[in-house]
């Protein structure tokens, strides 16, 4: 096993050939067992010790480490073959710089986690920012609609009939009756089945009056949304729509109502010069 | 023969328990195998010289597993226990080599 052994073996192996003839003497003298070993070669003695098996002290002993070798060997090789114990057998500095590593993925990894949720919150908002101005335009649209006439509308308001036996109404007197409505705010209003918009114009034809070009037959009914309480007013001033109405011998009637329904439409006109200045 | 069984039931034994290694031992365990190997390659090539003696075993068995194991320690503690338990591993497997070689010469003549 060292020096000494190696020593011992070369020498063993010199001596060998020389001690040879004597052995064989001896052996024919007598063949006791002590004589008898050092002759041997090495494959006897190796063949000697295996078969037949003896109990001895020696033996014994042997087994009984070689039993710890091969226990200790298989205990180290199963352990070191699980696969998910791969960290069991590392020393404490590759421990030590694994968690490091590991700590620096985390570290790399979170801050790619915030930035990724910051980008998602962000989308979030400008997502909520445009639904938010879709949900403005939309509202804006319907109230402008409402105004250009685009859309129906209903809401508290007031109803005035003039009856006109005598075909004594004129152009001027029920654009004075609108702007009279539109000044107590009205805001929706339409005449007979037409809806009066910004560009809504009135003519006299002949002895009955034409609103956007379309004649209307008397009676003539105005139904206008906005607030009872200050329409009917403006229009009963003394010296006002209802009076000059009735001084040309047409009769007036008006009556409030919680639930008008102005439902004339007009098509929306693309303007052929005017653009929005605003984008 | 008795004392190849006992290597084979030693095994059999490892794999078959598959005791928990503490903590503690886990460190030396694998060195102390090697160291261990190394004594038996020798009491093999003794064993062939014809200079086997148990007691010489016995003694060169532990004293090799327990200085292996020391070894490991003392380098775990000084701070170099991967490069000292490197140089153990290297020096137990020349011997081992070659005892092997001895024992190769004895047992195939060549």
């Amino acid at each position: 096993m060292s020096n000494h052994d190696e020593t011992a073996e070369n020498r063993l192996r010199k001596e060998l050939p020389e001690e040879v003839p004597a052995a064989e003497a001896s052996e024919a003298v007598d063949g006791a067992a002590e004589e008898q070993a050092p002759r041997l070669t090495g494959r006897q003695r190796l063949a000697k010790g295996l078969w037949p098996p003896r109990v001895t002290r020696a033996q014994l002993i042997v087994a009984l480490l070689l039993f710890g070798l091969g226990f200790g060997l298989a205990v180290q090789v199963a352990s070191n073959s699980d696969g998910d114990s791969a960290l069991r057998g590392a020393r404490q500095e590759d421990l030590v710089r694994i968690l490091d590593e590991l700590d620096d993925r985390t570290q790399r990894l979170e801050d790619e986690k915030q930035g990724l949720e910051k980008q998602r919150d962000e989308l979030e908002n400008s997502s909520n920012q445009a639904e938010e101005a879709r949900r403005q335009t939309v509202e804006k649209e319907r109230q402008l609609g409402i105004l250009a006439g685009t859309v129906a509308a209903q809401g508290p308001g007031i109803t005035m009939t003039i009856e006109d036996t005598k075909g004594t109404v004129e152009a001027d007197m029920l654009l004075d009756a609108i702007q009279e409505l539109r000044a107590a705010g009205a805001e929706a209003i339409q005449v007979n089945g037409v809806r009066v918009v910004a560009d809504t114009y009135l003519t006299d034809s002949g002895n009955s009056v034409s609103v956007d070009g379309n004649k209307i037959n008397a009676p003539v009914r105005f139904k206008v949304i906005g607030k009872p309480q200050d329409l009917e007013p403006a229009l009963n001033i003394p010296g006002g729509v209802v009076q000059t109405l009735e001084k040309e011998q047409a009769t007036v009637t008006i009556e409030r109502s919680d639930k008008i329904v102005v439902d004339a439409l007009r098509a929306a006109k693309r303007p052929d010069y005017a653009r929005s200045s605003s984008q | 023969m008795i004392a190849v069984l006992g290597l084979v039931v030693g095994v059999v034994a490892g794999l078959l328990v598959r005791p928990e290694v503490p903590a503690v031992v886990e460190p030396y365990l694998p060195i102390a195998v090697v160291a261990a190997l190394d004594a038996v390659f020798g009491g093999l090539r003794a064993m062939l010289d014809g200079i086997f003696d148990d007691k010489v075993f016995v003694v060169s068995f532990l004293s090799n597993v327990v200085v292996a194991a020391l070894i490991v320690f003392l380098g775990d503690k000084l701070g170099v226990g991967a490069q000292l338990s490197t140089g153990v591993v290297v020096v137990l497997g020349i011997r081992i080599f070659s005892n092997a070689a001895a024992i190769r010469r004895h047992v195939f003549r060549a």
